[in-house]
């Protein structure tokens, strides 16, 4: 992880609801007048309403808000899982917004990390080759990539659940097995979208308290999509979505 | 690429389904290995019956024994032409024998088929086909009313054991006092007698219906060849004998292979319709982990490969146990009329590594037809399917 | 709304499965009608071969002819037979188109004054046969021959010899029609009077064979061995059979070919019925919770099996219908008519017997509603807690 990036300036015009606690850095997300319509029988609905927003790079932010306010629409976008139907979105000094579906793949492989609701794994694959998964984009090779997913495993602490399906695992150690996939490649950003949702508080509370050491200690930019107030609490940074626009 | 343990898991995951699609494609790929093999078999009985180095001698237009008549002072005339052989004891090796059709009760009482009987100087046999043994009982005694029987239609006809006797016609019967085997070449379909006595009992005498010439090399057949087609008085034509059997073969072997791949053709339709329900359903099952894969990046080429590889996977297994149970096939004895003598030739399903490879190859390419459009559905999914509910 | 109006409603649940299953089916229907078809246009020849005509052959093969003077204890020359209406006597002469010589056509040198009489149903206009009778190198065709060679009334036409070599020349002097559907509508006839004179001495006046109509078919045996009895003490002796029974022993020479079509229209049918299974199963697995909502609402384990049953049964019924429905057209128009036009020898008849249709659709409702079973057995086990936790 680079840590060279620490001008003091930049990150002013961002983040409304933050204050003293975020660290003055560079904006690793910007968004400008992104829009983001759908068209349910031929009415045409803006999801996002030309919205701004900067993220600094190594914050830990969540997004709140009511259900059809954007928020995972904008979560969609910012991983490049969506492209907006207009406005520049700029991710990690790339224009997601104007890149092609192949490069576009790409470039969540090597940038993105996910963490679903649903967690997600692959049903038939253990722990171990789900986590691995995102390794086979790279050029490494097997025993370099069974090393790293190892390493990731170890991080989210279920070194003796390596060779166990999702079947097998309780939701908690499901999410936590998806939180290791997330990082294995070692992306700038990781997206979680509601990643407390189909948890019991205590798996809930491990959860969070791994994404804030992935913050803290690895110096990830982390957004996160999430109803539950106790989630939100732990961010550094709280910013809420009402009919596609920022608060 | 996606790993190919994950296609194999979800095969097994899948069990049912998996099984259904397999078990259609191994269908197909039975009937189409069983023709290719039944072909094979045709194709090597007859193969083992002919010698390079031996030309037959028939009336000029005739496509096999039965028909054809040479008279018997053309046979002084073959024996002079340039290149035959001669035996130790200066006689040139050139072998009269008459062919005829015998219209016999089958053993198992559902009516008749036709056998061919064969007359021929007994005494000569070794020299001329030296492959033939004789595997239980004796030899026929020239010029007598003996008769040996080939080992692939004893049990066929009524009258074809040891010890039994069949009649040529009221008065003229024939004893059978051995069984004979040459090298699972058609004459094993044949029942061989006396030449003489096979020719008077169908007023054929002063006539033949083929002539078998030893060459001293394959390479002096063009000589003779021209040397006995010159006298157009006589009308004969010369043939290789290789060349001879594969013409024997070409319509029943057509037919076979013809019916077999159009059964195949057709067949594989459906079982490829059975292969794409399957994949089309596990697509639409799997549609969040695909989206998953998409999300973490992986290409929709490299998410189109990967189904299509399960779909391969999926024939291969089919194609694999089709095959297996076609080598089945192996043990049963298939009787048919050969289109063109009219009379019946036993032969067995023959496997080769060819024909496993092209039936294995075969079901692949259906797995790899019923798996692309699922698989191009596959790869539309929107990475954003990840995030749905 | 009914329950089988539900049970259809689920058939539109997943359209592109339905769809496929059901061309599946229909496909795997139309290869069971082409290969049964194909069986039945082999053995149409042994159900329409006359009962009342009989053939008389050598005793021992028919390749060997008998001396034409047999033929006189028939045509009241030296004696006629009880029971006998007309005889005629014919040669087979095995010719073949001087080019095209793998396309297979009868050529049969007939008794020109009788032959007809015997085989009233092959129809030639009277100024033709007329014609014919006059020109002793003149041939009748079947109109089948005449389409497939481009031949008409009129023509010269130089055949090779193969049983009696050299070229024959020929003029057509009419065609035959056919107006019974198992004539072959493609022989070549000629004037056995000519193909004798034109032999040498020592093979002339032999007969293939006697062909002779009877007054009463259910006698056909007994005169058939009073026929036999006469030739008994000759040097050779004859055979003497029905067309329907000489039919069936020439198709024993096929009979491993028609159990292995046999075999093989069966295995069309596993196929099919494991295409239905797998559909119904897999809907079946997907729609477990939604047979939990219904457990729920107050249905009863028998309710979802029937809608299983009835879903299996429909898409049969579907497939099956639409099966037939490409049948006809593909089996009889296309292959059907290519195959009598230009392989009549073989298939003088190729049309779908009614009850290989009715088969067809019975064995796809059939099948589809034993592949229905074991899903709907299953389905039937369910409890509503399990089938509501199951997704997807």
């Amino acid at each position: 992880m680079s840590e060279e990036a620490t001008s003091a300036e930049t990150s002013k015009a961002s983040a409304k609801a933050s204050d003293t606690t975020t660290a003055k850095r560079s904006p690793i997300i910007v968004c400008r007048k992104i829009v983001r319509s759908f068209w349910r029988a031929k009415e045409r609905l803006d999801v996002l309403d030309e919205l701004d927003l900067e993220i600094a790079e190594g914050s830990f932010e969540a997004l709140m808000g009511p259900s059809g306010s954007g928020k995972t629409t904008l979560l969609n976008l910012i991983a490049g899982l969506d492209r907006p139907t207009s406005g520049t979105l700029t991710v990690a000094g790339t224009e997601v917004s104007a890149m092609g579906d192949a490069a576009l793949a790409r470039w969540r492989s090597q940038t993105i990390g996910f963490v679903f609701q649903h967690f997600n794994l692959i049903p038939v694959l253990t722990a171990l080759e789900n986590v691995e998964l995102p390794l086979l984009l790279t050029s490494l090779g097997s025993s370099e990539r069974k090393k790293r997913a190892q390493i990731a495993l170890r991080v989210v602490g279920l070194e003796d659940r390596m060779h166990h399906r999702p079947q097998q695992l309780s939701g908690g150690q499901e999410q936590r097995v998806g939180i290791a996939r997330a990082i294995v490649h070692d992306p700038k950003i990781i997206v979680a979208d509601e990643p407390t949702g189909e948890l019991d508080r205590k798996s809930a509370d491990e959860v969070l308290h791994l994404l804030e050491r992935l913050n803290k200690e690895f110096d990830k930019t982390i957004l996160m999509v999430t109803h539950d107030p106790a989630a939100a609490e732990r961010a550094t940074v709280l910013r809420k979505l009402d009919k596609g626009k920022l608060l | 690429m996606v790993p190919i343990r994950y296609n194999v898991r979800n095969l097994l995951v899948r069990r049912t389904t998996t099984m259904a699609a397999a078990l259609g494609v191994g269908l197909v790929v039975f009937v189409l290995a069983a023709s290719l093999m039944l072909n094979e078999g045709l194709a090597r009985t007859l193969d083992q019956s002919g010698s390079a180095d031996t030309a037959i001698v028939l009336r000029k237009g005739s496509d096999s024994e039965m028909p054809s008549s040479v008279e018997d002072k053309a046979i002084s005339l073959i024996k002079v032409a340039p290149g035959v052989k001669s035996s130790s004891d200066g006689q040139p090796l050139v072998l009269g024998e008459v062919v005829v059709v015998l219209f016999q009760d089958l053993a198992n009482g559902k009516g008749k088929s036709n056998a061919t009987l064969r007359g021929m100087p007994l005494d000569r046999v070794q020299v001329f086909r030296p492959e033939v043994k004789i595997i239980e009982g004796r030899m026929a005694a020239p010029g007598t009313d003996e008769v040996v029987v080939g080992a692939r239609v004893v049990g066929r006809f009524k009258g074809f054991e040891i010890g039994q006797s069949l009649d040529l016609r009221k008065a003229r019967p024939v004893k059978v006092v051995g069984i004979f085997e040459a090298n699972g070449s058609s004459f094993e379909s044949e029942v061989w007698g006396d030449i003489e006595y096979v020719r008077s009992a169908f007023g054929r005498e002063a006539v033949v219906s083929s002539v078998r010439v030893k060459l001293e090399s394959p390479a002096v057949f063009d000589g003779f060849e021209v040397a006995v087609e010159r006298d157009k008085q006589l009308g004969l034509e010369v043939l290789a004998e290789p060349d001879f059997y594969r013409k024997q073969s070409e319509n029943t072997s057509i037919f076979i292979i013809a019916m077999g791949t159009l059964i195949a053709v057709f067949f594989s339709i459906g079982a490829m319709i059975g292969a794409m329900i399957t994949m089309y359903g596990s697509v639409a099952h799997r549609k969040r982990e695909i989206g998953v894969l998409r999300a973490l990046g992986f290409s929709r080429s490299a998410i189109m490969f990967s189904f299509l590889l399960e779909s391969v996977l999926l024939a291969l297994l089919g194609a694999s146990l089709g095959t297996l149970a076609s080598l089945g096939m192996g043990l049963v004895k298939f009787s048919m009329l050969n289109f063109t003598t009219f009379s019946e030739i036993t032969f067995q399903f023959t496997a080769t590594p060819e024909i496993i490879l092209r039936s294995i190859i075969f079901g692949g390419v259906m797995g790899v037809l019923g798996g692309f459009l699922p698989a191009i559905r596959a790869a539309r999914t929107a990475p954003i399917e990840a995030m749905k509910g | 709304m009914t329950l089988s109006g539900l049970s259809i409603k689920n058939i539109g649940h997943n359209w592109l499965r339905t769809i496929l299953t059901v061309v599946g089916t229909a496909i795997a229907i139309l290869s069971f009608v082409l290969i049964r078809t194909t069986l039945s246009a082999w053995e149409a020849g042994v159900d329409n071969a006359a009962q009342d005509r009989l053939s008389t052959i050598h005793r021992v093969t028919f390749v060997m002819p008998l001396p034409k003077r047999y033929f006189d204890e028939f045509n009241g020359a030296r004696g006629r037979i009880p029971g006998v209406k007309a005889s005629t006597f014919m040669n087979w002469v095995g010719h073949k188109h001087p080019t095209r010589e793998t396309e297979f056509f009868a050529t049969m040198a007939v008794d020109s004054g009788t032959y007809f009489d015997v085989y009233p149903e092959m129809s030639v206009p009277p100024d033709q046969l007329a014609n014919w009778k006059e020109n002793r190198q003149g041939a009748i065709i079947g109109e089948a021959l005449a389409n497939q060679f481009g031949w008409k009334v009129g023509d010269d036409v130089t055949l090779t010899g193969t049983i009696y070599p050299g070229d024959w020349k020929y003029k057509i002097e009419g065609v035959y029609e056919a107006t019974k559907k198992s004539v072959d509508r493609a022989q070549f006839l000629t004037h056995w009077d000519y193909l004798n004179d034109s032999l040498p001495e020592g093979r002339r006046d032999m007969i293939g064979w006697v062909a002779s109509t009877v007054d009463d078919a259910s006698r056909a045996a007994d005169i058939s061995a009073a026929i036999d009895a006469k030739f008994d003490d000759q040097d050779i002796q004859t055979r003497t059979m029905s067309e329907k029974a000489m039919t069936m022993e020439f198709l024993g020479g096929a009979s491993a070919i028609l159990s292995a079509l046999d075999i093989v229209s069966l295995v069309i049918l596993g196929i099919m019925m494991l295409i239905l299974g797998n559909t119904i199963a897999m809907g079946v697995r997907e729609r477990t919770h939604e047979y939990g909502v219904l457990l729920a609402l107050g249905f009863r384990p028998k309710h979802i099996a029937t809608f299983i049953l009835g879903e299996g049964l429909f898409i049969g019924l579907l497939g099956g219908a639409l099966g037939l429905l490409i049948s006809y057209p593909i089996v009889e128009q296309g292959l059907g008519r290519w195959l009598e036009e230009n392989m009549g020898a073989y298939f003088p008849y190729f049309s779908i017997p009614t009850s290989v249709s009715a088969l067809a659709l019975g064995m796809a409702v059939a099948l589809a509603g034993l592949a229905a079973l074991v899903p709907a057995y299953s389905a039937s086990k369910l409890d509503v807690i399990t089938a509501l936790r199951r997704i997807g």
